[in-house]
């Protein structure tokens, strides 16, 4: 979809669907919206609905960070504790790699 | 086309015509692969892994070949080109070479033992100083005084080597072929003349042995039963096999438990050893000399105990497994105990068990008892009955007998599971009064060669199988005794005794079989057909595997005891294999077995003649009842497992020098990177560079 | 050896060959398509050559190897003229093509001229042929081990991946040659060209002496390259005007037309 082509409003539903859909435990969703919508928000001279735009993107953009610092936190623990947790940890993998602990 | 299109060619063709067969030139310029290979693989208990491994990828390293052991300085410190690949004579695989080369493993990549064609004079037996110290009935609460092996140490050459963890691959060497061409490669390119570096480029040597388990039994087995992933996979498999056991009266196999009114003298002996590598357990003298001596026996006593039945029956077990913290025996009582075999505990009169007892050159037997069981009268009383038996058994034999002395703990016997059950009276009979005689114990060396059995030359496989070796008479002369003293401690009659003899030509014939040669005549007649593939030119693999399926020296002792304790019978093939006499036939199953086995082929003639054999020789599973149980921390019962592995090999091959490497990766971005730039100048101006006066609009590129 | 060599060895193989696509012929997709057409035809002579091979093997006695020797060098002479035959094959046919094009066409000139067909089926034959003759020698580059343990130079890859790379340039340069005298009917060009790519292939029996194969392998290339050149409308006029860029005036004089 070129977003050059559409209407301004429609920009504003669809910068909004991504931003509500991810709360739906769809982080991509945000990380989507702050790419795609980043040049309409930042960039581009202004118009109406940029300032809702603007609160979407920006939004989206923390939301992100904050899944990434969850996750970044959770996949180090997990890597480093893993062996040391034996049975919890072998039951929490899904793959449970051959020959090391 | 050029040429080296045209060996692409080749080689597809080839690869579409011989799928599965290593069809790339390329990689047959590179690579010379081991013809035969024999890995140490891991090993898991309760608590610990044992054994190498490397990574999944193969460890390189460069190689060196160890010249002695001051030369290890040039492995872990001083040589330029880690990491090494150690290439050295058994004679240098001691405990002090290997723990150092195991401390400093971030310069070796690993080791290859070069298996020599004699055995080390000194001694060898990299097992542990007091074999099964753990699992036998010496516990600090059965007497503090014996246990772990406090008055004696029954192995004090073993140095422990089997039992160390080493985080690089450990391989042995026996082909003469694959050891030339990495010497020849070591002095082409890596010998230092007087201390100066090698030059690249350098021979170098990629040794597989991925293992799958890791960290201890509990750990695999609790892989192996977690399977959401994708593809679930077993890591580590329990060891077990299976115990072979015959009885001289027919006992109803299909009622378990205790058999009113039977009592049974049980005649044991092992099955199995093992050695540091894998698949290379001659075990002639820890396990072979004991068993064959009681299936000597046994075959000496099927026409006594036919003819004149004694009143009680006589039980001969092998068990499997007894180097791995008694896995037979412990399973076997477990049970007896659970009524789950075919007698109980309070079934068993007295247990007499053959150790080691093949080197015996004029020195005695020694008759080993346990002196804790021995404080009850009643069982001090029994134990004296069968040492007498075994007396007089001994002097109508002419076999020097005598007794270690009181005080002194069992030897590393299965009979110590009983005991562990139950004060039962028994005696195991060794060549040793104190620590062992056998000097390679649970090792490579442990073989034909060690027991003497050598044969004059020129002698045919065939002449080779008949001829009775010095170590077969006195192997001989050990089964008649202990089948005169089984037949008195049965209650047989005393003037019967001299009738009973076991036979030489046998004894000869079992230790060409299994220690020299198992693809023997003898043996084929008595396998069936299905198994006559298993019969190989190597000596016996004595290690006792992973319990999926039976190994070749369960098999082979299987259908030597059914045709030397059986009888053939008149019955034919398909009623032989369905276990019947004919087809009304329910009953005879329960108590005996049939086997259709090959036979020989009669003269002038390829067809071979079976026939059927009645014995009442049967199989009991040998698994460790922690894995029945579950316990794989168990204390009281054996937890080994063997880790499971994709591929095992190992291949010799030039590494270049890393300049040489970045030279290469040089000038291919020099060369990418200019013609990048050559093409964007040369296309930019094409219009100016093709085009002549003639044709100025079909200017090309 | 590492991946640095595998690295090493695809960017000297292909890295001119790649350059080329990037800037010549990705932009463009009737020129991709022509491409991916010559590589398939060489392919198709590939397949022709290597049955051809299979069958006399398996007629041949093995354990002669004076019969095995004259079969590769039957093999080699057979492939080559059947490429050959093919890029004939592939000339006719693009000549019919091309007239399709030009009825179907809106515009006068054709979309793609001739000289462009021959230097996109050229190297669509190289890309093709080089790729076959290192991609099982780049695979085995990757591995820890380099050659030479029976004895072999340990510049085996390094000379393979030059050895490509000549003969990806050389295709490229018989197409245009080849095409150009198929035009103007010069048959003593076409047969040089065969006697060319004869000559190359026949020099990599000189394998291991590399260099023995290499230098009169890039000698060739260096004069194909040249009459190449020639016969694409290059001159030496137009390569000094182009080295002294006083280019400047001819570049508007030459457009002006258009």
């Amino acid at each position: 979809m070129n977003l050059e082509r559409l209407p301004n409003e429609e920009k504003l539903s669809l910068c909004r669907k991504y931003y509500l859909g991810g709360f739906a435990f769809l982080p991509f969703l945000w990380l989507v919206n702050v790419v795609w919508f980043f040049r309409e928000a930042f960039v581009k001279p202004a118009y109406t609905e940029q300032l809702q735009i603007k609160t979407y993107v920006k939004r989206s953009a923390l939301g992100l960070l904050l899944w990434i610092a969850v996750l970044t936190t959770w996949i180090t623990i997990f890597q480093h504790f893993r062996a040391e947790w034996g049975e919890v940890g072998d039951y929490l993998s899904f793959t449970i790699p051959l020959g090391i602990p | 086309m050029d040429l080296l299109s045209n060996k692409w060619i080749i080689n597809l063709i080839v690869c579409l015509f011989s799928v599965g067969v290593s069809c790339n030139s390329v990689e047959k310029k590179i690579y010379v692969h081991l013809n035969y290979t024999v890995p140490c693989v891991r090993l898991l208990n309760a608590t610990h892994q044992i054994g190498c491994q490397s990574s999944l990828s193969g460890d390189v390293g460069v190689l060196h070949v160890l010249q002695s052991e001051e030369n290890l300085d040039w492995v872990l410190s001083s040589g330029p080109n880690p990491p090494y690949m150690v290439i050295l004579e058994s004679s240098l695989f001691t405990r002090s070479v290997a723990i150092k080369l195991k401390n400093g493993s971030n310069r070796v990549a690993g080791v290859v033992v070069v298996a020599p064609s004699t055995n080390p004079v000194e001694g060898f037996s990299p097992h542990t100083s007091c074999p099964n110290e753990n699992s036998g009935v010496y516990s600090e609460s059965y007497d503090p005084a014996l246990a772990h092996c406090k008055e004696t140490v029954w192995n004090p050459l073993g140095n422990g080597l089997s039992y160390e963890e080493y985080d690089f691959p450990i391989f042995s060497l026996k082909d003469d072929n694959d050891t030339a061409v990495i010497r020849q490669c070591y002095l082409d390119h890596n010998h230092a003349v007087n201390g100066s570096r090698p030059q690249y480029p350098l021979c170098a040597m990629q040794l597989y042995s991925h293992m799958s388990a890791v960290t201890d039994t509990a750990t695999c087995m609790r892989r192996n039963d977690i399977n959401f992933s994708i593809s679930p996979e077993m890591v580590c498999d329990p060891l077990g096999d299976f115990n072979v056991w015959a009885s001289t009266k027919p006992l109803n196999n299909t009622e378990k438990g205790h058999k009113m009114g039977e009592s049974v003298v049980i005649a044991a002996a092992r099955l199995d050893s093992r050695s540091f590598f894998f698949d290379v357990a001659p075990g002639a003298e820890s396990a072979s000399s004991g068993f064959i001596t009681l299936l000597a026996a046994a075959h000496a006593l099927r026409n006594a105990t036919q003819e004149a039945p004694p009143n009680r029956t006589i039980l001969y077990t092998f068990f499997q497994g007894e180097t791995f913290d008694y896995i037979g025996s412990s399973r076997m009582v477990y049970d007896m105990e659970n009524n789950q075999f075919t007698v109980d505990l309070d079934n068993v009169h007295s247990v007499l068990e053959i150790g080691q007892v093949g080197l015996r050159a004029n020195s005695r037997l020694w008759l080993h008892s346990d002196p804790v069981s021995m404080r009850n009268s009643s069982v001090n009383e029994e134990v004296r009955k069968l040492i007498n038996n075994l007396q007089s058994a001994a002097t109508s034999v002419g076999i020097p007998v005598a007794e270690p002395g009181v005080s002194q703990a069992l030897p590393p016997a299965s009979f110590q599971r009983f005991l562990r059950a139950r004060p039962i009276p028994g005696v195991v009979i060794e060549n040793h009064q104190f620590n062992f005689t056998n000097k390679y114990y649970e090792s490579m060396y442990d073989n034909a060669e060690y027991l003497s059995i050598s044969y004059p030359p020129n002698l045919t496989p065939e002449e080779q199988l008949e001829f009775v070796t010095e170590t077969a008479k006195a192997l001989t002369e050990v089964a008649t005794m202990v089948a005169r003293a089984l037949y008195v401690q049965a209650g047989g009659a005393e003037s019967q005794m001299n009738s009973i003899n076991a036979d030489p030509q046998i004894v000869s014939q079992m230790l060409y079989g299994f220690l020299v040669r198992s693809n023997n005549t003898w043996f084929q007649q008595l396998i069936p057909s299905d198994l006559a593939s298993h019969l190989n030119d190597r000596p016996t693999n004595f290690y006792v595997g992973v319990s999926q399926q039976s190994s070749e020296p369960t098999l082979l002792v299987q259908y030597l005891l059914a045709n030397l304790t059986g009888s053939t019978v008149n019955v034919t093939q398909d009623n032989c294999q369905n276990q019947r006499v004919d087809e009304n036939d329910k009953e005879s199953k329960h108590t005996f077995t049939y086997m259709w086995v090959q036979g020989a082929a009669p003269p002038n003639s390829t067809e071979r003649a079976g026939f059927c054999v009645r014995s009442t020789v049967r199989l009991s599973r040998a698994v460790s009842p922690a894995f029945e149980l579950r316990e794989y921390t168990s204390k009281d019962y054996s937890t080994w497992t063997e880790s499971r592995w994709k591929s095992i090999k190992g291949r010799i091959f030039l590494v270049a020098s890393h300049e040489l490497e970045m030279l290469t990766l040089g000038v291919g971005f020099g060369v990418l990177l200019t013609s990048l730039l050559l093409t964007y100048i040369i296309s930019s101006k094409a219009d100016i560079l093709f085009s002549s006066g003639r044709e100025p609009t079909s200017a090309t590129y | 050896m590492t991946a640095a060599v595998f690295f090493g060895c695809t960017f000297i193989a292909f890295g001119p060959a790649i350059a080329l696509f990037l800037f010549t012929i990705a932009r463009e997709p009737l020129r991709v398509i022509f491409l991916i057409a010559g590589a398939f035809f060489w392919l198709v002579s590939l397949l022709l050559s290597s049955m051809v091979w299979f069958i006399s093997v398996q007629i041949s006695n093995k354990e002669s190897a004076a019969q095995q020797k004259g079969l590769l060098i039957f093999g080699v002479v057979l492939s080559v003229l059947l490429q050959e035959t093919f890029r004939f094959a592939y000339y006719k046919l693009l000549k019919k093509a091309n007239e399709g094009l030009l009825t179907l066409s809106q515009e006068e000139t054709m979309p793609i001229s001739i000289r462009q067909l021959a230097y996109v089926s050229g190297l669509g034959f190289g890309f093709m042929s080089g790729a076959f003759s290192v991609v099982n020698i780049l695979a085995d580059s990757v591995g820890p081990g380099t050659v030479g343990i029976h004895g072999d130079s340990q510049h085996y890859f390094l000379s393979s991946a030059f050895m490509t790379m000549a003969i990806i340039l050389l295709h490229m340069f018989w197409g245009v040659v080849f095409f150009d005298a198929c035009e103007k009917q010069r048959w003593w060009a076409v047969a040089a060209v065969v006697i060319s790519h004869l000559l190359v292939s026949c020099l990599t029996f000189q394998n291991p002496e590399y260099v023995a194969s290499l230098v009169p392998t890039y000698v060739v290339l260096f004069l194909m390259g040249v009459w190449a050149f020639y016969s694409a409308g290059g001159s030496l006029r137009n390569l000094k005007l182009c080295l002294t860029c006083k280019d400047k005036d001819f570049l508007l004089a030459n457009h002006r037309p258009r």
